[in-house]
């Protein structure tokens, strides 16, 4: 069955670009009558927020859907922001002879980091197919120890690198390739230009909640489910158990590299090796786990609630991790499937689930 | 096409030391309902799993229309037309009763995850496709008014119904049964096997039939094969294994009794389950 | 020669240590099957309370030389008070799990790691100082073959390891509770049925790796005598090396994780020393990747069957 020509047709394909519109409009709001109105810091919160909300329901592609566990999300969060840090710095350094960011809003400064955003994501996808390859074969305890293994390695090889180059005389002279292994070693990546804004945020996150329901709406995202719910028997119902699992984790790779190009573009931060170790995939983990395993809604919620409530208990910074690990404990003991399970936020209020369908 | 649906020939099986199965061979015509009948351990869910993929055979071979299955990992097995349920109800617990079909039915589905994540023309009329032809699947096996439940919450006949239209929503050409009727009340039974009477002609498959309930089986089938310790003791026509005296030992040799006991055991686990 | 040699001694040193660490692992997962996350904290743990222990002694002063017999004192403390928190864990996080899913498990385990861990920096516990480990076994050097010291402590740090290892074995393989053991992790439900204490013998499995894994940590802080619990990262990647081990040799296999450890520690300090020292991590994460590719059961293990 083909699409018909006519109006039918015209309204259909409206209904599956309407949310991505929608979502542009929110953050073109957001972009340029709230955050002007709330000042730096609420902004800057909100642009926090927002890039947790990506890490945390990309993993729950891999951890609440497919039932795997990886806790080296942040392994790829720094593949996606290196990359994209390379792209941005280096390329800024050679288009326009200085890092300092470049045009306005959409201007080529801003395509640049699109773009640098994109490879980030495409990059650390990659990374994901390495390392989900040869461990999804297996039971889900071994991807744990594979994907820690990997956030590990990856934070010694980046230690390791040289010093970021600062005048466009030395970047041209360098090869490309070289220009890899100059970001900044244990000190991080300083430099990189702030181009991460409240609209590059509210798009990304509006890509990633519509991906992630839509997946879980549809067959592919039903064939995830059945993995997490009994891997022998989706395998007995025809699911191709190992791709679909590795599926679910490139895409989850994906969206964390994208939320690396974000967090490395953005004011405040550096792109460090430390900041994206083991605390940091822990962080996410506890989202998803606090929010619901399987729920989006839950994930995001509990993505937000744990970026702001740091600044809240700032006194009690040091009983954090405390809290954190003891609130784990106890959620797995209390109610394993975290606090919303499978079902989103608006199941609440209706008698039954319908489904997980539309 | 003139040769048989499945053909099994001489597959074996042994864990360690135990030979589960033994030489195990089946001829399955079109739309011809076949059983498999042994005392506890015999090997019978083991030729199940060895049929599907899940175990591979360490002798033999299986094919399905003329084409090679063993070796194949299990759901290259399903998508080739070789669907089961388990004795040990599989469903995909924390998902609703329509879902579990759905799941099933992936294998219609033929647009991207791209078109997915688009949602276009293409993926909304299949998976609209894939929702009606799960919804006729419930209403036959009487659960559509179950629909949006979570599977979990099923009792325990409807768990079992609902193994069964799941494993017909990959669209099969044999289907494999184990023991569907285990832990069902008399009149439930009954409805079940005017069920599978029916299924052949239905869906222009073949059936394979595990059942400890000699009453369900005899009924339904046109020969059976009796399995015990992993041997194949007999086959043939239903009266003619009723009287068969191989048969006969094979049953009673384990002692009524104790047979009585595993029955008993074996609802009481499941009833927990 | 002589940096082969140093190496080879070096890599049965730490590879033992590895290979009492797996230990632990290996047996927990034979018995429940999953993950203990929390197992390298335990190994943390039994250097920094041997730590603790001896500064309360007043052996961490400077000049202070401990009894000849002291250092064994506080390693048997530690192991004791190791397997009693080990233990308690079982007890209190993970017992309320039996059965459940094993992701559940798996995230409980890392949950009460990260607990151990983040405890451990609160000032009135362990604290965040770096501390150095006093010697508390004797040493000296006992002989020089090719400018290579054998030194007393590496021999008592490898001997104590492998008698533990025998012990373990013996415990194992000729005891009824090790037999206990076996039945439980051949199947917990049958094993339940047939009478033995189930929660009895999962608790001694706890205390008995737990106090493998103190004992790991105070002959390797016996070695690398520099403790900091906000570099607590390396120490717990020791202990996820030692996994690696378990997993090399084959997960459940308690041969196996004797094996793995020296395999692992052999790979880490050749590497170490003949290709790049930085990159250690490197080339364990390399060998496990390349045993889950292709012979995932393990060097010894034997591939699971799941029941259907
Ligand atoms: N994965 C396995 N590992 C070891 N032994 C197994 C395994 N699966 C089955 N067996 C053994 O193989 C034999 C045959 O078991 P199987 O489950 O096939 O019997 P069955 O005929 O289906 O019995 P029932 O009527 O009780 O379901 C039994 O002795 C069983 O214990
Ligand atoms: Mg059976």
């Amino acid at each position: 069955m083909e699409a018909r020509p006519g109006p039918s047709a015209a309204v259909t394909a409206l209904r599956g670009v309407l949310p991505f519109l929608v979502g542009a409009f929110a953050s073109l709001l957001l972009h340029f009558v709230v955050a002007p109105a709330s000042g730096p810091f609420a902004t800057k919160l909100v642009m926090d927020a927002g890039i947790n909300v990506i890490l945390a329901v990309s993993l729950n592609l891999v951890n609440g859907f497919t039932g795997q566990f990886s806790i080296g999300h942040a392994g790829f969060m720094a593949v996606g922001g290196y990359t994209a840090g390379l792209v941005t710095y280096y390329g800024s350094m050679l288009l326009w002879g200085s890092p300092a960011a470049h045009g306005g809003f959409l201007g080529g400064g801003e395509l640049l980091f699109l773009a640098a955003c994109l490879a980030g994501a495409a990059v650390a996808a990659l990374a994901g197919l390495l390392v989900g390859l040869p461990s999804l074969r297996l039971r889900g305890d071994y991807l744990a120890i594979v994907t820690l293994g990997f956030g590990e390695i990856l934070r010694v090889l980046l230690q390791r690198t040289g010093d970021v180059l600062p005048t466009a005389a030395e970047v041209r002279r360098t090869p490309l390739p070289e220009l890899a292994t100059h970001v900044g070693g244990a000190l991080g990546f300083t430099g990189i230009p702030f181009y991460t804004s409240p609209f590059w945020v509210g798009i990304f996150v509006t890509v990633m909640l519509v991906v992630a329901y839509r997946l879980k709406s549809g067959s592919h995202g039903r064939s995830f489910l059945a993995i997490r719910e009994d891997e022998v028997a989706a395998e007995a119902m025809g699911i191709p158990t190992t791709r679909v699992k590795v599926t679910a984790f490139v895409l989850s790779a994906l969206f964390a590299g994208l939320a690396g190009g974000l967090f490395a573009h953005l004011v405040g931060t550096t792109l460090n090796p430390r900041e994206l170790g083991f605390q940091k995939s822990f962080d996410v983990v506890i989202m998803v786990v606090l929010g619901g395993m399987g729920s989006i809604s839950g994930a995001a919620i509990a993505a937000v609630i744990l970026t702001l409530l740091p600044e809240l208990l700032r006194s009690f910074s040091e009983y954090r991790m405390i809290l954190y690990a003891a609130l784990l404990v106890v959620v797995m003991i209390v109610r394993p499937q975290g606090l919303l399970g499978l079902g989103e936020i608006w199941d609440v209020w209706r008698p039954r689930r319908k489904g997980t369908g539309r | 096409m003139s040769g048989p649906l499945l053909s099994v020939e001489s597959i074996s099986l042994a864990f360690g030391g135990l030979k589960a199965v033994n030489a195990f061979s089946l001829s399955l015509g079109r739309r011809q309902l076949w059983g498999l009948i042994g005392p506890n351990g015999a090997g019978k869910t083991t030729a199940f799993n060895l049929l599907t993929g899940v175990y591979r055979p360490d002798s033999g071979t299986v094919s399905l229309e003329g084409r090679r299955l063993n070796g194949l990992p299990p759901h290259e097995i399903t998508a080739a037309g070789l669907a089961r349920t388990f004795q040990n109800i599989r469903l995909f617990p924390d998902l609703s009763v329509l879902d579990n079909v759905r799941v099933a039915c992936h294998l219609d589905a033929r647009h991207g995850l791209l078109a997915a994540l688009l949602r276009t023309p293409r993926h909304l009329a299949e998976e609209k496709a894939m929702e009606e032809r799960s919804r006729a699947l419930l209403s036959l096996f009487g659960l559509e008014e179950r629909a949006d439940d979570d599977a979990r919450n099923l009792p325990y006949g409807d768990q079992r119904r609902l193994e069964m239209a799941r494993a017909l929503a990959t669209a099969p050409k044999v289907l494999l049964l184990d023991e569907p009727a285990a832990g069902m009340n008399p009149r439930e039974k009954d409805e079940l096997t005017d069920l599978i009477r029916g299924l052949p002609a239905r869906f222009d498959i073949a059936v394979l039939l595990i059942e400890h309930d000699m009453g369900v089986v005899m009924d339904l089938v046109e020969g059976i094969t009796v399995l015990d310790h992993g041997e194949t003791i007999a086959v043939g026509a239903p009266a003619a294994i009723r009287r068969d005296p191989k048969v006969i030992e094979a049953y009673l040799g384990t002692g009524a009794v104790d047979e009585a006991v595993d029955e008993a055991v074996d609802e009481a686990v499941e009833g927990r389950a | 020669m002589t940096k082969l040699l140093q190496t080879a001694m070096d890599a049965v040193a730490v590879g033992s240590l590895y290979a009492l660490i797996a230990l632990g692992y290996t047996m927990v997962y034979g018995v429940l099957k999953f993950i203990n996350f929390a197992h390298s904290d335990i190994f943390v743990l039994g250097a920094w309370s041997s730590f603790a222990m001896a500064a309360a002694l007043g052996w961490t002063k400077a000049g202070a030389t401990p009894p000849l017999l002291g250092g064994f004192a506080i390693l048997l403390a530690s192991m004791a008070f190791c397997a009693a928190a080990g233990i308690a864990i079982e007890r209190f996080a993970y017992r309320p799990l039996r059965g459940a899913p094993r992701l559940n498990v798996l995230i409980t385990a890392i949950g009460v790691s990260l607990l151990l861990q983040n405890v451990g920096q609160l000032p009135f516990v362990f604290g965040t100082q770096p501390q150095r480990m006093p010697q508390l076994l004797p040493d000296r050097v006992l002989a020089s073959v090719a400018g290579v010291d054998l030194r007393l402590v590496d021999l008592i740090g490898a001997g104590t390891a492998v008698a533990l290892m025998l012990g373990l074995e013996a415990l194992v393989f000729r005891t009824k509770l090790g037999r206990a053991m076996r039945a439980v992790s051949w199947d917990v439900k049958t094993a339940a049925l047939m009478g033995i204490p189930v929660d009895r013998v999962v608790a001694f499995t706890f205390g008995l790796g737990s106090a493998l894994a103190a004992a790991a940590g105070l002959l390797y802080a016996m070695k690398y005598p520099g403790l900091n619990q906000p570099a607590h990262a390396t120490w717990v990647l020791l202990g996820l090396k030692a996994f690696v081990a378990a997993v090399v040799g084959g997960i459940g296999n308690i041969r196996g994780a004797m094996l793995g450890g020296l395999l692992i520690g052999a790979v880490e300090l050749f590497g170490a020393a003949y290709f790049s020292p930085h990159l250690r991590d490197l080339y364990v994460f390399t060998l496990l990747i390349l045993v889950l590719l292709y012979r995932p059961a393990g060097l010894l293990g034997r591939a699971a069957v799941e029941k259907v």
